[in-house]
């Protein structure tokens, strides 16, 4: 009831934002916002506000320095990884520490991905099989990397109300799976705020239990917007067991250049 | 006259008669009866590896047995298809499918497990899917998102039927293939592994997300029970290009052929020990007898017996003897085989054992007339042979040295 009243609450500013809007710039409205048109624009507001989103945490490219905490309740892991990425499909990561595993790299082009490891100096593509299994030992798959913009193909996404957070707007989206799509989640939910940051991302299975939970925490300005400097990935299952990915410094470029993403690439250790 | 007596002199000492006569049928119980038992886990064994998708014979794409993937399809699937249709295979069945390695997941759990698009009325005949349906539906022909997925692998997974699974495969272009599924319906097999290694689809379904057009990766013809497929493989192979390999269910499951083999050596073992045992108590036996009568052996060379009637004498007594026996212990054997053969034996309670060994967790015993005759054979030949010791050693007594003896 109440969230009803929120959504209509919600609807409402939105007519009256848009509406204002369209005096000023001479497009017409449509009088009656019915039942279905607000449908049809829950859905388009949740599109759209998921797509904005999305190229904001992305950035047209990037270049970053993350640590990566993988804790366990009885062991801690730590990586520095330097991470590339490019559009929505490219990107190459990297581990420069601890010793051990420096070199050791992933790198992804659409839907391929491959691993590099120099101690066999070996570029090997990963097939399907792999693809469920952990990225680097952590709580994200091999799948979350791969397909990271399934959220946006896979998916219809409504808007289902607003809270707020550190005084900012934050709209809650319900994602489901389009008919047929080759996802595994029965559905997820989104915290995006106002200023295009995810705040949160959950992943619920087919009877709408929670799976596992992605949260952002620390969010400032960094290289020209705002930006988690910390996410953390976790089974709600598994309290004590989490990723948490914490970064360095990160830079928003307009464009990179494609030879950084070619095997290689994956290949020349760099500084 | 000769029988007539043997059968006095048997019955003179009739307690030592009665204990020889008890370890003859014991012993010729147990080697029919084991062998029963061998003979019949070997047989169960086989029948349902037969139904578990590998049936009599099997027709692949050359080199798709040793590397099952995707680039090994049998891309034009109409000239093995015409191959079977001019062989001569009278009540033969025969099903196509397709066959890959895939990784099935939902929001939980993932596992690898071999994809198979079968259709399904073919398949019906030819293994235990057909069947093997517990819950929900079977598949209909051409069922583009129904999946069959196994009673232990729904278990694992903790989903139910209506769920989806994500199967995940190479596709023909080396592109990977991922398609949502629902769970049209859970399976039962003999055995859990069974259960948690293969998932069903339809035919088309695999065919139109792996990107294979009409290509099969396998064909698989079930014969009717015992017959051989040799010739038939044989015939097949005569009928189709160098690029097919046809195998037989022996070829095709070496651990099973290997283990009947291995049943048979045992049981040839299990009858040479049985005998040793037996055979042992017949010389004892005949020995004692032998040398208790030796004043009537005596007695019988100075009236005029020649060696070889006493040899003669004694091995028909034995002969008599060992038939008695013989005949107790097959008895004894259809007795308990027919008891037993109702229920079988229930191994239930070492399930998981059983079930690694890939044995059949219920045992019913297979009495075959070659494996009943083969018992008889050897306790019959054998033991006339080592009733010869006894037996020339009574006809080289003298008359002087028999009478010598007091």
């Amino acid at each position: 009831m109440v969230m009803m009243k929120r959504k209509q609450g919600l609807q409402a500013g939105l007519v009256l934002l848009l509406t204002v809007i369209g005096l000023l710039t001479g497009i017409g409205i449509p009088a009656g916002m019915g039942a279905g048109v607000a449908g049809a624009s829950m859905l388009e507001d949740g599109a759209r506000i998921v797509r904005e989103s999305f190229n904001h945490m992305r950035g047209k490219s990037s270049v970053s320095t993350v640590e990566m905490i993988i804790h366990r309740p009885d062991w801690e892991r730590r990586m520095t990884l330097r991470g590339w990425t490019k559009g929505e499909k490219e990107s190459i990561f990297r581990i420069t520490a601890p010793p051990r595993d420096r070199g050791n790299g992933t790198l992804k082009k659409g839907s391929e991905m491959w691993t590099y490891s120099p101690k066999i100096n070996r570029v090997i593509k990963l097939p399907p099989s792999m693809m469920s299994q952990s990225w680097m030992g952590s709580d994200f798959s091999n799948n979350d990397l791969a397909k990271s913009d399934s959220l946006l193909h896979d998916y219809d996404h409504y808007l289902e109300g607003t809270e707020t957070h550190e005084g900012r707007t934050v709209y809650v989206i319900r994602s489901e799976p389009r008919p047929r799509a080759p996802v595994i989640w029965g559905m997820q939910r989104l915290k995006i705020r106002e200023d295009q940051v995810l705040l949160e991302q959950v992943f619920y299975d087919e009877d709408g239990r929670p799976v596992k939970r992605l949260a952002s925490e620390g969010i400032q300005m960094m290289s020209g917007r705002m930006f988690p400097r910390r996410m953390t990935m976790q089974k709600v299952d598994e309290p004590g067991s989490y990723t948490a990915i914490v970064y360095k410094e990160i830079a928003f470029l307009d464009t990179l250049p494609d030879r950084l993403f070619t095997i290689t690439s994956l290949r020349t250790v760099r500084r | 006259m000769t029988l007539r007596m043997a059968w006095r002199n048997l019955w003179r000492n009739s307690r030592r008669t009665m204990v020889i006569l008890t370890a003859v049928a014991v012993g010729v119980f147990s080697m029919i009866f084991i062998g029963a038992l061998m003979a019949g886990v070997g047989e169960q064994m086989i029948r349902t590896s037969i139904a578990t998708l590998v049936g009599s014979l099997q027709i692949h794409q050359h080199g798709y047995r040793d590397d099952p993937v995707v680039e090994n399809t049998m891309e034009d699937p109409s000239e093995p298809q015409a191959a079977l249709a001019s062989v001569r295979m009278p009540d033969a069945r025969w099903s196509r499918r397709v066959r890959v390695s895939a990784v099935a997941g939902n929001a939980r759990h993932s596992a690898g497990v071999s994809l198979v698009g079968i259709e399904p009325e073919r398949e019906a005949a030819v293994s235990f899917i057909g069947g093997a349906v517990t819950e929900g539906r079977g598949l209909s022909p051409g069922d583009p998102y129904g999946i069959l997925v196994g009673r232990a692998l729904v278990g694992t997974f903790e989903t139910r039927v209506g769920r989806k699974l994500v199967l995940m495969s190479q596709a023909a272009d080396g592109e990977m293939a991922s398609r949502a599924f629902t769970i049209a319906g859970v399976f039962r097999a003999e055995l859990e592994a069974t259960e948690k290694q293969f998932v069903f689809v339809s035919l088309a379904a695999a065919q139109e997300m792996l990107g294979l057009g009409e290509g099969v990766s396998e064909i698989a013809v079930l014969l009717p029970d015992g017959a051989d497929p040799d010739p038939v493989a044989r015939a097949l192979a005569a009928a189709l290009p160098e690029r097919y390999e046809i195998l037989t269910w022996r070829e095709l499951l070496p651990m099973l052929t290997a283990y009947i083999e291995m049943n048979d050596t045992f049981t040839a073992i299990w009858y040479l020990v049985v005998f040793i045992a037996m055979g042992f108590g017949i010389i004892n036996t005949l020995l004692m007898a032998v040398f208790e009568r030796m004043r009537e052996f005596g007695l019988m060379r100075a009236l005029g017996m020649t060696p070889g009637g006493i040899v003669r004498e004694v091995l028909v007594e034995s002969g008599l003897l060992l038939a008695i026996g013989m005949a107790a212990g097959n008895a004894l054997a259809v007795a308990a085989v027919a008891a037993i053969g109702e229920n079988g034996i229930d191994l239930s309670a070492f399930a998981a054992g059983v079930e690694y060994a890939g044995m059949p967790r219920v045992i019913y015993p297979a009495l075959s007339f070659a494996g009943a005759l083969e018992a008889n054979l050897t306790v019959w030949v054998l033991g006339l042979i080592v009733s010869l010791y006894p037996a020339l050693k009574a006809a080289r007594i003298t008359p002087v040295s028999a009478m010598a003896r007091v």
